[in-house]
């Protein structure tokens, strides 16, 4: 026993002024020293907690980019969005003449294309295929039966409702005889795409909670494993955030681990459906690639992934640190 | 000088038992002392009131000049880390080594850790153990168990040493060890307060004896610097 043994003369309860930064510092490298090595030795119960929180997150990712596709669908749909508007038969040249200016002088409209009574039998026929029958059907009849027809196509910026207006005004011209409107079908798909969002949203909501709990779980048995640890060093003077930094550490490399995997379940779930809906969105003519696996989605998925593993350390820590870190304070 | 001060303290617990019972004693720096009594006497509730563990029904216990009950709770811990505590059953952790149960309260504390292991080395050289830091506390004789105990308390060089039965788990020779080592640190200036049951150990050590029944000081034998330490 030396000199250098004798007791610090330091005040009672008084913080070291010196070496704080270093010794806060040293501590997190200490902890994530630690928790490498504490889920090192526990690797395949690790692995579980990172599948179970990755599938909690899957399906929400897979929401989002669900979501932000049929967004940048329908966008793309309403650029092409229209109406046909069907002359009565015999309308007069005018009355057609009359409704070209009007669609020309719409400001909602980008173009207008006559089909012409003569132009739409020609068409009729090149679909038949040149049919005898029809071509002898329609010449033992005087007056050519189709009427005139324009295909109306709005700008880029119009909305559903601009053209349910237009279409409404346009019925009620003198010569036509009906409108019909190109998008009934997409109208009825954005209300099945915010039906899908809602219960989209509940489920992410209820699945995300899961990762939570599944990390609370974790982390409360990681306590549960260093209760005897805690207990002394409560005795010897850790503060609380001392006492709480290696469990926050658990709950942060259970989240980040959760969210890796969740963008590997991601990446190989829209590999396996890539080819089949290209297949499916081209035999509809429909041009528009699967967007939203970005890097920023990647990073979006992995620090959700820290929060929630956070936040479930949190509520592990509040649960079961409650009386130790009052001890410790 | 006065170090430790109890002012009329009692400790009443939930269910109307008294721990102790209006004590008043103080206790000078760099002194050894004694807390003797029968189980239930209220031993173990004085060192508990001295680490902070419990607070005073009423009375004031008073560290250095501090109230305890006046410290923040953000000072807790700071004022724990002034005290060496050593417990009955060690408290060691099983799954580390010497080495490592002895360095715990170091990580909690601005030093690097060269200097540390330094610190974790002499500690482990003061209760010769040198040759032990390697092995887990399993493979150490109860007698080595106490003494990693005690280099742990003292690795922070603390101003007081709380011994709560440090030599019930120990036979006569390694109580005398024990004992020997609470003497070395008594005469650098750290303050040592040792609850025992062990009349007749406590007798041989020629120190001041405070005497405990039913929460109760019954007897205090005063300081008695002549006499020798074992």
């Amino acid at each position: 026993m030396t000199a250098e043994d004798r007791p610090n003369a330091t005040g009672l309860a008084a913080k070291p002024e010196d070496g704080l930064l270093k010794a806060w510092v040293a501590d997190h490298r200490r902890v994530a020293s630690d928790t490498a090595n504490f889920i090192s030795q526990r690797i395949l119960g690790s692995f579980l907690v990172w599948v179970m929180l990755g599938i909690a997150l899957t399906l929400p990712g897979l929401l989002w980019i669900a979501q932000s596709n049929l967004q940048a669908f329908g966008s793309q749909w309403q650029g092409n969005a229209g109406l046909s508007v069907y002359m009565e038969v015999g309308a007069s040249e005018s009355q057609v003449r009359d409704l070209a200016a009007q669609l020309q002088q719409n400001n909602t409209v980008q173009r207008a294309v006559l089909t012409t009574p003569a132009a739409a039998l020609e068409e009729l026929l090149a679909r038949s295929g040149d049919s005898e029958f029809l071509r002898e059907a329609l010449a033992s009849i005087d007056v050519n039966p189709l009427p005139a027809s324009f295909s109306v196509v709005l700008k880029d910026d119009a909305s559903y409702l601009a053209l349910d207006a237009l279409s409404r005004q346009l019925l009620a011209l003198p010569g036509v005889d009906d409108v019909v409107i190109q998008s009934a079908w997409i109208e009825r798909l954005q209300d099945l795409t915010n039906l899908a969002n809602a219960i989209g949203g509940g489920l992410s909501s209820i699945l995300l909670a899961a990762a939570v709990l599944v990390t609370f779980a974790a982390v409360r048995l990681a306590i549960e494993s260093k209760l005897a640890e805690l207990r002394v060093l409560a005795l010897v003077g850790a503060t609380a955030s001392q006492m709480r930094r290696p469990f926050l550490y658990f709950g942060a490399a259970y989240g980040v681990g959760g969210g890796i995997m969740s963008v590997l379940l991601i990446a190989l779930f829209l590999n396996e459906i890539e080819a089949p809906l290209e297949s499916l969105l081209i035999s509809y003519q429909i041009d528009v690639s699967l967007a939203g696996f970005s890097p920023g989605f990647l990073l979006a998925v992995v620090v959700t992934g820290w929060l929630l593993g956070l936040m479930g350390a949190l509520l592990a820590l509040s649960q079961k640190l409650g009386d130790l870190t009052k001890e410790a304070s | 000088m006065t170090f430790l001060q109890f002012d009329h303290v009692t400790r009443r617990f939930d269910n109307g038992q008294e721990g102790l019972s209006d004590v008043s004693l103080s206790i000078q720096q760099g002194s050894m002392v004694f807390l003797t009594g029968h189980s239930g006497a209220g031993k173990s509730t004085l060192l508990k009131l001295l680490i902070g563990l419990e607070s005073p029904t009423s009375g004031r216990v008073i560290v250095d000049g501090f109230d305890l009950n006046k410290l923040k709770a953000k000072q807790m811990p700071w004022y724990r880390r002034q005290i060496g505590i050593v417990l009955q059953d060690h408290n060691l952790l099983p799954d580390r080594t010497v080495f490592e149960n002895v360095a715990l309260p170091l990580r909690l504390n601005p030093m690097s850790a060269k200097d540390a292991a330094r610190r974790v080395r002499g500690a482990l050289a003061t209760v010769d153990l040198s040759d032990k830091g390697a092995l887990l506390p399993r493979h150490l004789s109860t007698g080595e168990q106490q003494r990693v105990g005690i280099a742990r308390a003292v690795v922070t060089r603390p101003r007081i040493i709380l011994a709560d039965e440090p030599t019930g788990n120990l036979d006569p020779f390694l109580s005398r060890q024990v004992m020997a080592l609470f003497h070395q640190f008594r005469d650098l200036g750290t303050t040592v307060l040792v609850a025992s049951h062990d009349i007749d150990l406590i007798k041989d050590q020629g120190c001041r004896i405070l005497h405990l029944s039913q929460g109760s000081l019954v007897q205090d034998t005063g300081e008695n610097p002549g006499a020798e330490a074992q």
